[in-house]
């Protein structure tokens, strides 16, 4: 039994053989070459990317809210991120308050860094900052974040539908906001967020940086000092 | 004993080595590939690159192990695969041993999570666990490399000599 077989698996057709070898090592070649190609092309910053309002390269495309005020919070976060929903439960009301009090400079960097539909996300709230409206979509989209038991965190959660629906339930209204999200007008924008955030070592999500210094994650989680850091830069 | 061990059983274990290494080798890398931004930061964080070289090699890394798994699946040039296969093996042994020793906290790569946790309190078992994991495909790929020609792989034994 062993014999036949093993006699089977070598004797003939060994131009064959050959041949296939040679496409199949084709094949995969191909498959690695094209693979690494796309890789490199697309994980790179365009600077022919539509950016949408608020965001300047300097920030590193962010979305600079109140680019004068004295204490920069910069914020990469991920709406799919369960760790950045809990920085956002911990401190939303307090950094909304700051922000919209004009005391705090906050530079928000949506990442697309954990599940496909990340990138959705960000470029819908890029859509809604060109409305006026970063915060509300910004807290929406985390108030609404799919819990882990509904939807693995990194598996597609919304479309761009249900991201045009959401925007509507806070008070968003112009058609422009709808075509921004249906034809992905800022999903190049979303890959220099990436692409910007690789060049400065940004590996996690959230990660907050204040004036420059980041923060440590058991600081992003505790309101307590997490309100220090900012009281103690004069923000009040 | 010596007797069980027959070209026939080796060959089997060599189809199971080339499926175990490359079916592993294929997740790693279609995980990280969906994922370009995880891929590069999962690279970063072993602090081992300067960051732009760590960014290119998150973006080379995902297609390497596609390549090299597929190479072990359809089994061809088995030997040479399992030998990049084992380096790189050992290439994250290291990678994940000095994360451990620097307390680093690696915690964006694909599988397993963690290292560090938000207290700062550094979990061994999170190191260890991906050490020995690495370790024991090590050891496959040593003996696909040692075994390279099983059932139903394309390198036939004359032409993996030549």
């Amino acid at each position: 039994m062993a014999d036949k077989k093993a006699k089977k698996n070598k004797a003939p057709k060994k131009q064959g053989d050959k041949f296939t070898r040679y496409l199949v090592i084709g094949m995969i070649a191909f498959i690695v070459i094209a693979g690494v190609g796309a890789a490199l092309a697309k994980n790179h910053s365009n600077s022919h990317a539509a950016l949408p309002a608020l965001v300047t390269k300097a920030d590193g495309y962010g979305i600079s809210i109140n680019p004068t005020a004295k204490v920069k919070v910069d914020m990469y976060e991920d709406f799919r991120c369960p760790n950045c929903r809990n920085f956002e439960a911990v401190n939303n009301t307090y950094v909304d308050g700051l922000v919209r009090a004009g005391k705090i400079n906050a530079v928000y960097h949506p990442m697309s860094f954990i599940a496909p539909d990340s990138i959705l996300t960000a470029a819908a709230a890029a859509c809604a900052a060109d409305q006026g409206k970063f915060l509300e979509m910004h807290t929406a989209l985390y108030v609404n974040q799919p819990s882990s038991t509904q939807m693995a965190e990194n598996s597609a959660y919304w479309t761009n539908a249900q991201l045009i629906l959401l925007g509507h339930s806070v008070g968003i209204t112009s058609k422009t906001f709808d075509t921004c999200i249906t034809s992905g007008k800022y999903i190049n924008w979303t890959r220099n967020i990436e692409a910007d955030a690789a060049a400065k070592n940004i590996n996690a999500t959230p990660t907050v940086i204040v004036n420059g210094k980041t923060l440590p994650l058991a600081t992003d989680y505790n309101a307590k000092l997490f309100t220090k850091v900012l009281t103690d830069l004069g923000v009040k | 004993m010596k007797n069980l061990f027959t070209a026939e059983i080796r060959g089997w274990l060599t189809l199971i080595g080339r499926l175990l290494l490359g079916g592993v080798l294929f997740a790693a890398g279609y995980l990280k590939a969906k994922n370009p931004a995880q891929a590069t930061a999962s690279v970063r964080v072993y602090k081992l690159l300067p960051v732009s070289v760590a960014n290119i090699f998150g973006y080379v890394l995902p297609w390497l192990e596609i390549g090299l798994a597929l190479l072990l699946i359809v089994g061809i040039w088995v030997r040479l695969s399992a030998t990049l296969s084992g380096a790189l093996m050992l290439l994250f042994v290291f990678a994940v041993g000095q994360a451990w020793a620097r307390k680093l906290a690696i915690n964006c790569g694909c599988f397993g999570n963690g290292g560090v946790t938000a207290d700062g309190k550094v979990h061994g078992g999170v190191y260890l666990t991906e050490i020995l994991r690495d370790i024991g495909l090590t050891i496959v790929a040593g003996y696909l490399y040692r075994f390279p020609h099983g059932k139903f792989g394309l390198d036939k034994e004359s032409s993996e000599s030549e």
